[in-house]
């Protein structure tokens, strides 16, 4: 593992975590009656842009590393994104699901340093 | 229950199972393309742009457009605090898949680590019954 492999690691799993967020508030936006389809193209454009990076700095990933090691490393975002949801979406998160995101985490990266 | 959820195909659950589904699929012909079209000594290949040559990661690409059509429309129904736990079922199917598909080799901690990934699972899902009862 070397420092550029983590660092494009990381910066996959932040362009994704980004991109999940403006994909969530612009679907959200979409079910008011009268929505802003302006602001929201913009925010859907935003969020199919970011996982597109993450994407493709993912297959590069993959093309070194063993699938069932590389991809747990997005569990991380199970718990990112649960918080940041919680915290920019106003969504309601109880200590059952941070729990439940928790061990996903746990789990995933249980499974990525064996 | 009140009649503006959406059933049968558009409800949202089984869009949701679809779209993970898919995103199994993917990741294991991505994993099979990326490897066969593999050129390490290219500066660019870490860009991952070359893995585009390969057909199964076009396959890959086609998947991945279905399970992102399906998941836009979980996102406009289901609070992301519950429907991305839950999608990280791939998490449990991805290693069993390579494990099955691929011949990777999962240790006795990795499988620790899939069991705690399911119980976690568990935990999310419980809370969706009664969200249910109030969609």
């Amino acid at each position: 593992m070397t420092v550029l492999a983590l660092v494009l690691i990381l910066f996959a799993l932040v362009t994704f975590v980004a991109g999940q967020i403006f994909l969530k508030h612009a679907m959200e936006s979409t079910t008011q009656t009268a929505f802003p389809k302006s602001s929201v193209a913009i925010q859907l454009g935003a969020g199919i842009l970011l996982m597109t990076v993450s994407f493709f700095i993912t297959l590069g990933l993959l093309q070194r590393f063993d699938l069932s090691y590389l991809y747990p490393f997005q569990g991380l975002s199970v718990v990112i994104i649960s918080v940041i949801a919680a915290l920019v979406l106003k969504e309601k998160l109880s200590w059952r699901l941070m729990i439940g995101a928790l061990l996903i985490t746990a789990g995933v990266v249980l499974v990525s340093i064996s | 229950m009140t009649s503006n959820r959406p059933s049968g195909f558009a409800n949202p659950w089984l869009q949701l199972a679809l779209s993970v589904l898919c995103v199994v699929a993917s990741e294991l012909l991505l994993k099979r393309g990326a490897t066969q079209v593999a050129d390490l000594n290219s500066a660019l290949s870490w860009t991952g742009i070359n893995g585009l040559t390969s057909a199964l990661v076009w396959w890959a690409i086609l998947l991945v457009i279905i399970s992102f059509a399906s998941w836009l429309y979980v996102l406009k129904y289901i609070p992301l605090t519950i429907a991305f736990p839950l999608s990280r079922v791939v998490d449990v199917l991805v290693p069993i898949s390579c494990w099955i598909f691929l011949g990777e080799v999962i240790s006795v901690r990795r499988w620790c680590g899939i069991a705690l990934v399911i119980i976690g699972l568990a935990l999310v899902a419980k809370p969706v019954a009664r969200l249910e009862e109030k969609l």
